[in-house]
């Protein structure tokens, strides 16, 4: 009797205990999670892995503009667009931050930065995380995968172009790197996702590294303006290789300008158009307005759907005079972010040497300001801008009041004009005559009556004319540092080096620290020197 | 044969004497007097005289209910033997709930602390943790002012950095889950004190490691009450006045005008005519209530029952806030089959309704004083707020002064965020002890706690709040959670005594256990976009198993061993990774029954050795291990075109995540003198955590994050509790008693390895976007505050922005901040105190908490100069302001300037009351009682209150100062 109610209990209790053991292995229950091999259960899902390649440029997290998936730094800060505007603008002359008790803002500014910097961290990371999105979709798109799910037909086909434009953003991000850092992390998709720690590139790897793929995916691309807006294409390829060889020499000592003279030309031919009207270009429905034909590559937003704390929403609150409150002409609120942005003397000074006294790319207002930047906290010096806008081009506003619809033109035409004529004085390569062709047709868009001759272009004009034509587009850092006028005496402006008129800065500072939090993760990686 | 009979016979002579109570010298009549070893023996008369026969050489044994036993031996010619029989240490036969099953405290080898009802801290008690607050040594109760609020609850500081540093809290056997519903006050708002019998504090390893995965950082174990023999009725009431203790000093509206005309005239015109006292304005005084009543008692005379029911309404001191507790409690504990069969069912039901009231302390101090509450001319329902009519026609955000902030009693009277929350919970128990093996017990314990919330947020037309197309339609959004857990228990209990000296206990189980929660939540109601839709999520189950197992050995009631060890398994983490072991060994030596059975100074010393493993796995999410792509919520989706695609983007994923581990050794030394008048414990522990779940920095582009859960690090603690109970004067023996109870605890932490020795950084403060003000280092205490060194001149006032450049490279920056004290106290003291004098009880209690720094973000963010100026309008300051002569936030935001001491002296509670003694000629006992609650604070601390958990000061709730008076009625 007591043997059988004993193995009963005993029987009971494993039967129970087996039972229940197989409930340990949960799945995830939010309905907005799946399991990656459910994720790629249906054929819409590799369109949607995609745009989440891509979303990494514009949104930080997937719950809204306030979640991030990186850590150490405000969820808006950490944006692709808002970082790389910060390390290439706001460290340069063409902008100052006004709420210093922002952390990491302060030290990009004054040019006092350290490893500690979370700026750097959050670019850093957002960066990589861009690579290691890239790298997975790669993963998931694999021809095993592929051929395991019994994927084929048009989608294959489809499939093939997504990966191209996937290695062209994780190409993209180790640009970046190359350019801010000078170094990075070096994992592809044939590494495993986990905790493994890299080893380090530096640039002369990276810039093999990015030049090859872009060479190697450029057949696969669509062809310039013929894929949907905001993806990446032939075009963009091009215009990256461009990027690529105009710095070549001071990140690799190789002489390309040349080459970049090719690519630039390649990108004019293939049909891209200057804006009619400048400031089009950086309205709400740059998207879809007479300007889009000139954008190479968007980084998207919008106040809805997109909704990010990016480089365009940070630009158009900021650019909000504390005393002017004229948050309404561009489509936000009247206080913006309280006069977050004001521009040093330096900069207003360049637009107000007598070329550009009538040129649409003016948009100073100087009155009843200071055009020296006295005091950082006080918004009511220094001048301010008022070229972008939350307002569409017939004067609609946007549908938000603070997160903007304007896209950010990464790369556009303007730009590969003046990098045909730098490119051109540089190397001797193509024709002066079309180089100063372009160079006046930028002035004419901008109705400037001021035209040049031939004898006029020289290197120091287009310094001054990159930075009329592309202020706040994230390309100063890069151009001053072409022209070794980031560090040293040569140029100087408001604050930087932490002095009101400026004092020179050590060469060191010509390329950004590793973050203390990523040194310690990845023993491969080293310091930069001076750091 | 004869020689062994002739010495008894030879030697035996007549002892006599009298027993009599050592406390009051009265006779005890009925005591057992025993010749040891031998069935012979007598029992004492009327006057407690008593006479035995017994040779030189035989111990006399001498008992009696409620009395300590006593031996002698008799030596040759004794023959009177008088004895002073002491009170039983009844303490020491009473039992003890700890995990799975129930212990003398006698038998206890673990550091154990319980406390029951008489043990409970008097006052206004809404919220049960509260009932131990400053009672057990090594046990910290934080609670934050608001009403129904949460507390930080920490046992022995805690064993975690990122993972959960709560404690386990276990009622009636059922865990419950530490995370609060949304929509609820805290996971203890929804039960009421009153019903709770004891609390057991199951401090060390050797106690909790039965529990396994979850027993890292404690476990508290509550008992509720059962029924009696005898019908019980009691009522309690208490109704209280809560009034706001004190303000932060800020200027009053002259006193402002006086400041803008010296400071900054340029901006007199902007200010107003009135005097406002913004902090007076969203403060209210309010009344609390509480109500209890309770019927005890047994049913049809068998079955043992307990029926209560309780009203909590204690509305907060913040204008609109609100917390309502109606709770009903049934148990019924019916004991069948002779006594074989004990069956305990306990029926819980609460429904918590709340109000809850933004945080506008803020915004009140920095309000301008010179402008009114009310403006008659206000389209905003009447509330003064800076707008100007831009002359479009139509009343938009357009209309709104820019970076204006909003009127904040308006702010809270314009909003009306309400919740219910409905809680069920319960369980049900069987004990059945075999009748063929009466050794054997086997026992089953269901149980299942199901909460479910429902709320909604209103926001009136007419407030400022505004749509994100600018218009003024208020807002409305609702929301409902669902969480519930389910809870198998199974064990058998083989109890043996062997030959009287030997005693073992066998305890063998499987526990299951499965936590589920939903939540829906309706996105914003008046207006159409996408990203206010409706959005349903499911939190992934958990589910956690274990198998557990215990021993105790007992030899001569004196050597104790007890051997226990838990196998669990959680979903939390990857197959390979979810099984952990968790063992335990705990040994005691009764060293007064051994060493000195005889004393009668000595009535009670333990010396108590334990070591034992446990578990943590609570680090909020529950999948981490999986491969997971989470779809974008509506406002994160991507174009390409005019298309919005919904986008998948992977998720961080660790399969290698484990357990956190932590080893405790713990030395305890039990005292107690004199029939235990004086009782108490020293315990000594040192905990290490190993493969402690640390929320840090892993190799950028290898994983889907910069950061992510990882086992990295290791954490060492150690610390000394002291604990003192004394009788001073004992009620028996006069109409005078006094009773003290004297707590200290003193911790030591320190981060061993880290991370890859990286820093991890945490503490958001106010006064910028992201800024941190504590880290965590290897080598250093956790949580210590990362600042920079002020620099003072020759009359030691700060120099703005100065700061020393401790790495010597003539740059200010981050590599000159520093590590500097700890939100953590370094000695934490508990004293409460229980006079009375005939029926006349007064008591009080005190809690100090001395080496604990705050960070004054208070004044950091907002005593500067050029904060005068906000933007667009005026912005009061606060008074200290005047102390640094600072002006620029931005310079100043990080200096250790502001790191104040914050240690204190609390007196939580002064209670007096008065028993009337068979009142209504019914033999029922009426108590009437008048206290306060948070009488004082004695601290060096400039800001509100020194006592914040996180040690970061940025405004907080209030903690109120109750006046009561109670009534309690028991027939």
């Amino acid at each position: 009797m007591i043997h059988l109610r004993l193995s009963l209990l005993t029987l009971l209790g494993a039967l129970f205990l087996t039972g229940c053991v197989g409930d340990l292995d949960v799945t995830p229950g939010d309905p907005n999670a799946f399991l990656a091999e459910d994720f790629y259960s249906s054929a819409e899902s590799y369109r949607q892995g995609l745009a989440g390649v891509y979303a990494n440029l514009s949104i930080t997290g997937t719950s809204g503009p306030g979640s991030s998936n990186i850590s150490g730094i405000d969820a808006g800060t950490s944006q692709y667009g808002r970082g790389l505007w910060n390390l290439q603008v706001l460290a340069t002359d063409e902008a100052i931050w006004t709420w210093e008790n922002d952390p990491g803002l302060a030290p990009l500014q004054r040019s006092t930065w350290g490893a500690g910097n979370v700026l750097l961290r959050g670019m850093y990371g957002r960066g990589m995380a861009q690579v290691a999105f890239a790298n997975e979709y790669l993963r998931q798109t694999s021809d095993a995968k592929l051929d395991e799910r019994g994927v084929s037909g048009s989608l294959r086909e489809d499939i093939a172009v997504y990966r191209a434009e996937a290695r062209f953003l994780r190409a993209l991000a180790y640009y970046h790197m190359m350019d801010l850092f000078g170094k990075a992390a070096f994992i592809t998709n044939a590494d495993p996702v986990g905790a493994i720690q890299a080893p380090q590139a530096g640039r002369n790897q990276l810039f093999e590294y990015v030049e090859g793929e872009l060479l190697d995916i450029m057949d696969e691309l669509i062809a310039p303006r013929q894929n949907e807006y905001a993806r990446v294409d032939q075009g963009a390829a091009m215009m990256l290789l461009a990027k690529l060889y105009l710095n070549a020499d001071v990140w690799v000592g190789q002489d390309r300008y040349a080459d970049c003279l090719d690519y630039c030309q390649q990108i004019i031919d293939a049909g891209y158009t200057l804006a009619p009207e400048y400031l089009n270009l950086f309205k709400a429905d740059n998207n879809v307005n007479n300007a889009t034909p000139e954008i190479i590559f968007p980084i998207v937003s919008d106040g809805i759907v997109t909704q990010n704390y990016g480089p365009t929403t940070l630009m158009i609150n900021g650019q909000v005079g504390s005393q002017e409150a004229n948050g309404e002409d561009f489509g936000v609120n009247s206080g913006g972010w309280g006069g977050a942005l004001r521009v040093t003397r330096q900069f207003s000074e360049i637009f107000l040497n007598g070329n550009y006294g009538q040129d649409d790319r003016n948009t100073l207002i100087t009155e009843e300001r200071t055009i020296e930047v006295e005091n950082i906290a006080d918004q009511t010096t220094g001048y301010i801008i008022t070229k972008w806008s939350n307002r569409t081009s017939d004067g609609s506003f946007g549908a938000s009041r603070e997160i903007v619809d304007t896209d950010f033109p990464m790369f556009r035409l303007a730009d590969v004009y003046l990098m045909y004529a730098e490119a051109h004085l540089r190397s001797g390569a193509g024709s002066r005559s079309q180089a100063v062709g372009y160079f006046n047709a930028l002035r004419q868009r901008a109705n400037n009556p001021a035209t040049i001759t031939e004898n006029e272009l020289n290197l120091d004009l287009i310094l001054d004319e990159r930075l009329v034509e592309l202020h706040w587009e994230s390309h100063r850092r890069q151009d001053l540092v072409r022209y070794n006028r980031f560090t040293g005496n040569q140029y100087n402006w408001s604050w930087k080096g932490n002095a009101k008129g400026g004092i020179a800065i050590p060469e060191f500072r010509q390329v950004y620290p590793l973050p203390n939090e990523s040194l310690a993760a990845n023993p491969n990686l080293t310091q930069n020197e001076g750091y | 044969m004869c020689l062994l009979a002739m010495p008894t016979f030879l030697l035996s002579q007549n002892v006599r004497g009298v027993v009599i109570d050592a406390g009051t010298s009265e006779p005890l009549i009925g005591a057992n007097v025993l010749v040891k070893g031998t069935s012979s023996g007598t029992i004492t008369d009327i006057d407690g005289n008593y006479t035995v026969a017994a040779s030189a050489g035989d111990t006399l044994v001498f008992s009696y209910t409620g009395y300590q036993t006593l031996e002698r031996a008799v030596t040759s010619g004794m023959t009177t033997l008088d004895i002073q029989l002491p009170l039983s240490n009844f303490e020491l036969t009473e039992l003890v709930v700890i995990g799975y099953g129930s212990s003398a405290v006698k038998d206890v080898t673990g550091a154990v602390s319980t406390l029951s009802e008489r043990d409970f801290n008097p006052g206004n008690i809404v919220t049960p943790e509260n009932l131990l607050s400053g009672r057990v040594a090594g046990v910290s109760v934080s609670t934050g002012g608001a009403p129904g609020s949460g507390s930080a609850i920490r046992i022995r500081g805690g064993s975690s950095l990122s993972a959960s540093n709560d404690p386990l809290i276990v009622i009636n056997g059922l865990p419950i889950s530490n995370n609060t519903i949304g929509g609820g006050r805290s996971i203890l708002s929804t039960i009421n004190p009153a019903d709770i019998e004891s609390f057991t504090v199951l401090k060390d390893a050797s106690a909790t490691a039965i529990y396994g995965s979850r027993a890292s950082n404690g476990v508290i174990i509550i008992t509720t009450k059962g029924g009696g023999s005898e019908l019980n009725v009691k009522f309690n009431s208490q109704i209280g006045y809560n009034t706001l203790p004190n303000k932060i000093d800020i200027y009053s509206a002259d006193q402002f005008r006086q400041l803008i005309q010296e400071r900054r005239p340029d901006l007199a015109d902007q200010l107003g005519d009135a005097n406002t006292d913004w902090q007076e304005e969203i403060y209210r005084n309010t009344t609390f209530q509480n109500y209890n009543l309770a019927l005890e008692g047994s049913l049809f005379d068998a079955l043992p029952a307990r029926l209560s029911v309780g009203l909590t309404n204690q509305p907060g001191i913040r204008l609109t806030s609100e917390f309502e507790r109606r709770s009903a409690s049934l148990n019924l504990s019916p004991t069948l089959l002779d006594g074989d069969l004990r069956i305990s069912v306990n029926a819980n039901a609460t429904q918590e309704r709340n109000r809850f009231a933004s945080g506008q302390e803020g915004n009140a101090i920095t309000w301008d004083p010179t402008q009114p509450v009310y403006d008659p001319n206000s389209p905003f329902g009447g509330f003064f707020e800076y707008w100007q009519d831009n002359g479009d026609g139509v009343l938009n955000a357009s209309d709104l002064v820019g970076n204006a902030p909003g009127n904040p009693v308006a702010a809270l009277l314009q909003r009306n965020d309400r919740s219910t929350v409905n809680r069920y919970f319960g369980n049900f128990k069987l004990d059945y002890t075999l009748p063929f093996l009466p050794e054997l017990t086997a026992s089953v314990n269901l149980g299942i706690d199901d909460a479910s919330s429902e709320g909604r947020i209103l926001v009136d037309e007419d407030s400022r709040v505004a749509q994100p197309n600018g218009e003024f339609v208020g807002s409305e959004s609702e929301y409902t959670n669902d969480s519930r857990n389910v809870l198998f228990d199974g064990y058998l209990t083989y109890d043996k005594d062997i030959n009287d000296r030997f005693r073992f206990d066998v305890t063998a189980g499987y526990s299951y256990q499965r936590f589920e929660s939903e939540s829906y939540t309706s996105g914003e109601l008046r207006n159409d976009l996408p990203d206010s839709e409706p959005v349903f999520s499911q939190a992934t189950d958990l589910v956690l198993l274990g198998l557990f197992g215990r021993a105790n050995f007992s030899l001569d009631d004196k050597y104790l061993l007890t051997l226990s060890m838990r196998q669990d398994a959680t979903s939390r983490f990857s197959e390979e990774n979810r099984w952990g072991t968790f063992p335990a060994v705990a040994f005691a030596w009764r060293v007064r029954e051994d060493l000195f059975p005889q004393s009668d100074i000595i009535s009670n010393l333990k010396l108590r050795l334990g070591w034992g493993i446990t578990g943590q796995q609570d680090i909020g999410v529950a999948d981490i291990y999986l491969a997971r792509y989470n779809q974008g919520l509506p406002s994160s989706q991507y174009a390409f075109g005019n298309q919005v695609i919904p986008i998948g983007v992977p998720q961080f994923r660790n399969e290698e995540l484990k357990w956190e581990e932590t080893a405790t050794y713990n030395a305890g030394l039990d005292y107690g003198f004199w029939g235990n008048r004086l009782n108490g414990t020293l315990e000594f522990f040192y905990k290490e955590s190993s493969d402690l779940l640390a929320f840090a920095a892993i190799s950028d582009g290898s994983n889907f994050s910069n950061s992510g859960f990882q086992n990295i690090g290791n954490f060492t603690s150690q610390g000394l509790e002291f604990a003192v109970n004394y009788d001073i004067f004992e009620r028996r023996n006069s109409k005078f008693g006094w009773n003290v109870n004297f707590n200290a605890t003193v911790i030591r932490t320190r981060i061993e390895e880290l991370a890859l020795g990286q820093d991890v950084r945490f503490g958001g403060i106010a006064g910028g976007v992201g800024n941190n003000i504590q880290l965590h280092r290897v080598g250093f205490a956790p949580g210590k505050f990362f600042v920079y060194k002020q620099v003072y001149n020759e009359d030691n006032e700060p120099i703005e922005g100065a700061y020393v450049d401790l790495n010597g490279d003539n740059i200010i920056n981050d590599s000159d901040r520093y590590l500097y004290r700890n939100n953590r106290p370094e000695v934490t003291l508990g004293f409460l105190s229980n006079f009375s004098y005939g029926n006349l009880d007064l008591s009080f209690n005190l809690r100090a908490s001395i080496g604990n720094y705050n960070y004054n973000n208070v004044n950091s963010a907002r005593a500067q100069y050029d904060l005068l100026q906000n933007i667009n309008v005026l912005s009061n300051l606060p008074t200290a302001v005047e102390e640094s002569n600072f002006n620029t936030t931005a310079t100043v935001l990080l200096s250790d300037y502001y790191m104040e001491n914050a240690s204190f002296l609390r007196m939580d509670n002064i209670t007096v009351g008065y028993t009337f003694p068979g009142v209504f000629n019914t033999g029922a006992g009426l108590r009437l009682s008048a206290g306060v609650q948070n009488a004082f604070v004695i601290t060096n601390y400039s800001g509100l209150d020194p006592e914040i958990f996180s040690g970061i000061d940025n405004t907080i709730y209030p903690r109120a100062r109750v006046f009561l008076l109670g009534a309690d009625v028991n027939f």
